[in-house]
C-alpha cells in the first residue's frame, strides 16, 4: 500500500457520471467492485458526487469510448487530475469491464503516489 | 494536391499489367472501357481545388500541418469523421456513381489505428513504419486501392488449409530485407487507376493462418502484381455510342479488378502486419466499420441524383403533381434521410482510439450498411416505377440518328413542351443505369454482406443489458427509482394496491 494511503488523511475522489443514455458497461457496477476492491486491501477512501466538494482526484464515468462527459468536463477548463472511463477503455487503453476496477485502483494508487500530487 | 487532370496524367506514369477482355491493355488511361471510372476517382482531386468545396475536401495533416486532401486524412476528431460523410454524399451527387477513393483512405485509417495497437502489446514497430509511409500517401497525394478481400476458395477451410494457398494472400518468405508474398485479391474498387495498393487481411485469422495475418503497401505496378479488369452491367455500351451507357462521363460502380500477386517482394519498410493473428480481428472490423458508415453517404448522394433524375422525367412527362408521383418522390426522399441520419449517428457518436485517430461507433455504421442494402433497393425501385417502363426498352443511339428512324422516334419520345426527347431520352438511360445496373448488389455486397453486418449488430448490441431493463420494467428484478417515486419498498407497495382493488369488480355489460 502507498505512503499517502496510508496516512491519516483520506483522499477523496469525486465520482462524474456521463448520461447513461446508452452504457456499454454497468457503471454502477464498476464502482461498486472499485469500492469493495479498495476495501479489501484496507485502503480507504472517500467517494462523493458532490460537485462543489474537494477532491483529490475525479473519476469520468462514460458508458461508452464516444465519452461526451469527458469532451464537456475538459471543455470547462477543470483539473487535469482525472481518470477517465469510457466504456470499456479507460484513459487510452482497451479494459474489459470485469477488469476496469483493478485497473482503476492501480491508476488511483500511481496517482495520489505521484510527486505532482 | 493534384487536380483532376493533374491525377490522371499521374496514371500515365504507371505501368501497371492489366488485363480485359482477352487482352493486355496498352494504356490505361486512354482505354475507353476505364475512362469513366477514371474520370469519378479524378472528381476527388478536382473538388479539393474548388472553394465552394475545400472546407468538405480537405484537412490539416497532423503529421505536417499541411492542407491535404481529405482522402489521406486520418481522422483527428468527431469533425473529421462528419466531414468525411459529407464528403461521401457530395462526391455521389457528382459523380452518380463510386469514386473509388474511399476503400483506401479507410485502409489508411484502420491500419493506422491497429499498428499501434499491435505495438504497444508487443512492441513492433509497425506504427512508425505506417506513419513514413502516410508521409508519403499524403506529400504524392497517392490514392491507394484497399485490399482486403481474399479470392477465398472453400469458405468452410480456414486459409492455412486450402488446396491452393493463393486463394488468400500469404508470406511465402520472410527474408532480411522483406518478405515474399503470393496470392489473390478479388473485387478490389478502383485497382487498375490507383497509384498504390494497401492490403488487410479479409477475415480474422488463427495461429494456424500466422502467414495470412498480413497487411502491407506496394505502388500499383510493383513487378509481379497483375490485374483482370471486372465487368459491369450493359459495360460495352461505352464502345456504341455516349448516350446508351446512361452514365457515360462516370460509368457505374467502381470498376473493380482481380489482383493477382505472384512471388511480390515487400520491402520491411512496406510491412504492417506479419504474423500478428491476434490482431486481424480489429484490422478487419476497424476497416469494416468505417467503410461501412461510408455508404450512409456515397449512396445518398445517388439518391440525390435519381430521385432528381425521377422528379425530371416525371415533370417532363407531365405527370409531377400527380399524388402517386409526389408520394413515392417523398418515400425516396425519407428514405435516403435515413440513411443519411444513420451515417451521421454513426460519425457523432464517434470515439478516440489509443492511436489518436477518431473511429466511427461501430454499431451504427454497421446499421447504415445494412439499412443500405435494403433501402436502395426500395428507392432504384420507386425510381423504376416512376420512369416507366421505357428505361428498360429504350432504343439505341444509333437509331436515334439513323435518317430512316430518327423522326418517328423523337415523336415517340416526346414528353411536355418545351422538352427534348433526347434530353428525355438521357435522363431515362440515366435512371437505367442507377436503377437496374450493378450498383444494386454493389450496395448490397460492398463494404461486406448483409450477414456480416448482422453478425457485428448482435454482437455490439449489448443485449444483455436489454435484457435487465426488461425484468426490471416486468417487475421481476427490483426497480430503485420506481421505489424512489413511490416512497417505499415495491412488494409492499403492490400489496397495498391489491388491499385498495379488492372488491372492485370490472363492470362487463
Amino acid at each position: 500500500m502507498s505512503d499517502r494511503l496510508s496516512l491519516a488523511y483520506m483522499p477523496s475522489i469525486g465520482l462524474r457520471y456521463c448520461g447513461g443514455c446508452n452504457p456499454q458497461i454497468d457503471r454502477s457496477k464498476v464502482i461498486r467492485k472499485l469500492e469493495e476492491g479498495l476495501k479489501e486491501r484496507g485502503m480507504k477512501l472517500d467517494f462523493t458526487t458532490n460537485r462543489k466538494s474537494t477532491v483529490d482526484i475525479i473519476l469520468l464515468i462514460n458508458g461508452c469510448m464516444h465519452a461526451c462527459f469527458e469532451e464537456e468536463y475538459l471543455g470547462e477548463g477543470n483539473s487535469p487530475q482525472f481518470i477517465s472511463i469510457k466504456g470499456e477503455m479507460v484513459e487510452s487503453q482497451y479494459v474489459k469491464e470485469d477488469h476496469i476496477p483493478e485497473f482503476l485502483i492501480k491508476k488511483i494508487v500511481d496517482l495520489l503516489n505521484s510527486p505532482s500530487h | 494536391m493534384l487536380n483532376g487532370k493533374e491525377y490522371i496524367d499521374s496514371l500515365r506514369g504507371l505501368n501497371l499489367e492489366v488485363y480485359f477482355f482477352g487482352h493486355k491493355i496498352k494504356s490505361i488511361v486512354d482505354e475507353p472501357m476505364f475512362q469513366p471510372h477514371i474520370h469519378a476517382a479524378a472528381m476527388t482531386y478536382e473538388l479539393a481545388h474548388d472553394p465552394e468545396y475545400e472546407q468538405i475536401m480537405t484537412a490539416t495533416s497532423h503529421l505536417t500541418g499541411e492542407r491535404i486532401n481529405r482522402f489521406t486524412h486520418i481522422h483527428q476528431s468527431i469533425d473529421d469523421l462528419v466531414k468525411k460523410v459529407r464528403m461521401m454524399r457530395l462526391l455521389g451527387q457528382k459523380t452518380g456513381t463510386c469514386f473509388q477513393r474511399c476503400v483506401g483512405l479507410d485502409g489508411l485509417n484502420a491500419v493506422y489505428v491497429t499498428t499501434y495497437d499491435i505495438d504497444q502489446k508487443q512492441g513492433t514497430n509497425y506504427h512508425e513504419r505506417f506513419k513514413k509511409y502516410l508521409l508519403d500517401v499524403q506529400k504524392n497525394d497517392w490514392m491507394p486501392s484497399g485490399a482486403m478481400t481474399d479470392a477465398r476458395g472453400d469458405r468452410s477451410i480456414r486459409p492455412s488449409k486450402q488446396a491452393n494457398p493463393d486463394t488468400y494472400l500469404h508470406i511465402k518468405e520472410r527474408l532480411e530485407d522483406g518478405i515474399i508474398v503470393s496470392g489473390i485479391k478479388a473485387h478490389i474498387t478502383g485497382a487498375i487507376n490507383s497509384h498504390e495498393i494497401i492490403t488487410m487481411p479479409t477475415r480474422t485469422m488463427g495461429e494456424e493462418d500466422r502467414d495470412f495475418a498480413l497487411s502491407f503497401a506496394i505502388p500499383a505496378d510493383t513487378k509481379g502484381v497483375t490485374y483482370i479488369f471486372s465487368r459491369q452491367t450493359n459495360d460495352t455500351r461505352r464502345l456504341d455510342g455516349v448516350l446508351d451507357g446512361g452514365n457515360p462521363k462516370y460509368g457505374i460502380v467502381g470498376g473493380e479488378a482481380i489482383i493477382v500477386f505472384k512471388d511480390v517482394f515487400v520491402p520491411w519498410e512496406r510491412v504492417f502486419m506479419a504474423g500478428e493473428y491476434e490482431f486481424t480481428n480489429e484490422l478487419v472490423e476497424t476497416f469494416a466499420g468505417y467503410h461501412r458508415s461510408n455508404y450512409g453517404g456515397c449512396k445518398v448522394g445517388l439518391a440525390d441524383v435519381v430521385i432528381g433524375g425521377s422528379n425530371w422525367i416525371a415533370d417532363a412527362h407531365g405527370i409531377n403533381n400527380a399524388s402517386h408521383i409526389i408520394d413515392k418522390l417523398t418515400e425516396m426522399i425519407a428514405m435516403a434521410e435515413t440513411c443519411w441520419s444513420c451515417t451521421l449517428a454513426c460519425s457523432y457518436e464517434g470515439y478516440r482510439t489509443p492511436s489518436g485517430a477518431y473511429h466511427i461507433n461501430p454499431l451504427l455504421a454497421n446499421v447504415t450498411k445494412l439499412n443500405i442494402t435494403r433501402m436502395v433497393y426500395e428507392w432504384m425501385r420507386l425510381a423504376q416505377d416512376i420512369a416507366g417502363g421505357k428505361i428498360i426498352t429504350l432504343p439505341s443511339e444509333k437509331d436515334l440518328e439513323s435518317p430512316e428512324t430518327m423522326e418517328i422516334l423523337t415523336e415517340c419520345f416526346t414528353g411536355k413542351k418545351g422538352v427534348s426527347p433526347r434530353d428525355i431520352i438521357k435522363m431515362l438511360r440515366l435512371i437505367e443505369n442507377m436503377s437496374v445496373g450493378a450498383g444494386l448488389p454493389e450496395a448490397m455486397h460492398g463494404a461486406g454482406s448483409p450477414a456480416a453486418q448482422k453478425i457485428m449488430i448482435a454482437r455490439r448490441s449489448g443485449i444483455d443489458r436489454k435484457m435487465e431493463l426488461a425484468e426490471i420494467i416486468a417487475g421481476i428484478h427490483k426497480d430503485k427509482y420506481f421505489e424512489d417515486i413511490i416512497g417505499k419498498d415495491e412488494t409492499a407497495h403492490w400489496d397495498e394496491v391489491k388491499k385498495k382493488i379488492k372488491g372492485k369488480k370490472v363492470q362487463i355489460y
